[in-house]
């Protein structure tokens, strides 16, 4: 009993862990496991409301669930991968004045974390 | 019932014991907290806070020009690495700490102005934030407490210019706000 266990909740709490996207949707570069890891080593979740991540109730940025749907980044580019690149890493030279700071976000990290938010 | 209940529980025991001593719980700060864990670990939180600072009396006439002159000069010097702020970014320390940081224009959602005191007072265990009590002074944490109450009426500029290196050095000119 006790030794079935074990294996079981492990199971178990590597099937949770395991949340989120793990194959890049079709068309999207970059791979959204590291993504997913990425987003938070740049403290994203600590403004905006990431699913599957867990964190507190934020109300500053917009939340991030429904990225792949969305037409327009901050109402101004259209939302394709190489604008969501380029906005998670200066989106001060898309919007000026946006209270969005730059993270200091690589290139690959942009794209893995860009990869994430398109294929949930 | 008895005997069925102490068996659970030597069971669950030894089961904690095996996980703890096998250091399979992975405890990387690249590795997010199980959601159910985060919310209860925050909920606590929350009521500690609210408990312990149910007595605090806010100072009259909190939120003066020049104490939020000073607020922002206190701000800049030891919250604004781990906290960032409108349109500036934490270091990287703050970035990547686990649980992480945060913002504090939205502080006020989730807390009253009693409570931020309290928070920047005594510090949060186990959370990276520090207490502030034998750092700065009594006037200086009311004064950043008036700070981060008046950020989200902030634009980005006006948190970088009340932030500047020569709005804080007219506030040490003048000294402690009351």
């Amino acid at each position: 009993m006790t030794a079935a266990r074990i294996p079981a909740m492990m199971a178990l709490a590597m099937l949770v862990a395991a949340c989120g996207p793990t194959r890049p949707a079709p068309g999207i570069q970059g791979d959204p496991e590291r993504g997913k890891i990425a987003l938070t080593q740049y403290a994203c979740h600590s403004c905006h409301a990431v699913p599957t991540i867990a964190g507190s109730k934020v109300f500053v940025g917009r939340p991030l669930d429904d990225m792949a749907e969305r037409r327009y980044i901050a109402g101004k580019v259209p939302n394709t991968q190489a604008n969501l690149v380029r906005w998670i890493m200066d989106p001060q030279a898309i919007d000026p004045g946006n209270a969005m700071p730059a993270m200091g976000v690589s290139e690959r990290d942009a794209i893995d974390i860009s990869a994430y938010l398109l294929s949930q | 019932m008895v005997l069925t209940l102490l068996g659970a529980g030597l069971i669950g025991a030894v089961i904690g014991l095996i996980v703890l001593r096998g250091g399979f719980y992975n405890i990387a700060a690249t590795q997010q907290h199980y959601p159910l864990i985060y919310t209860v670990f925050e909920e606590g939180l929350q009521y500690s806070v609210q408990n312990h600072a149910r007595d605090i009396q806010v100072p009259e006439g909190l939120g003066a020009p020049a104490q939020l002159l000073r607020g922002a000069a206190v701000y800049k010097a030891n919250c604004i690495q781990c906290h960032g702020g409108p349109g500036v970014a934490p270091l990287t320390q703050g970035m990547s700490m686990q649980p992480v940081p945060g913002p504090l224009v939205d502080a006020d959602v989730n807390w009253e102005t009693r409570e931020l005191y309290w928070i920047t007072r005594n510090g949060i265990k186990m959370s990276g934030m520090p207490a502030w009590e034998y750092h700065l002074s009594d006037n200086d944490i009311w004064a950043v407490v008036a700070f981060v109450s008046a950020m989200p009426n902030m634009t980005q500029k006006d948190f970088r210019r009340m932030t500047s290196t020569e709005a804080a050095a007219a506030t040490v000119t003048q000294g402690e706000a009351p």
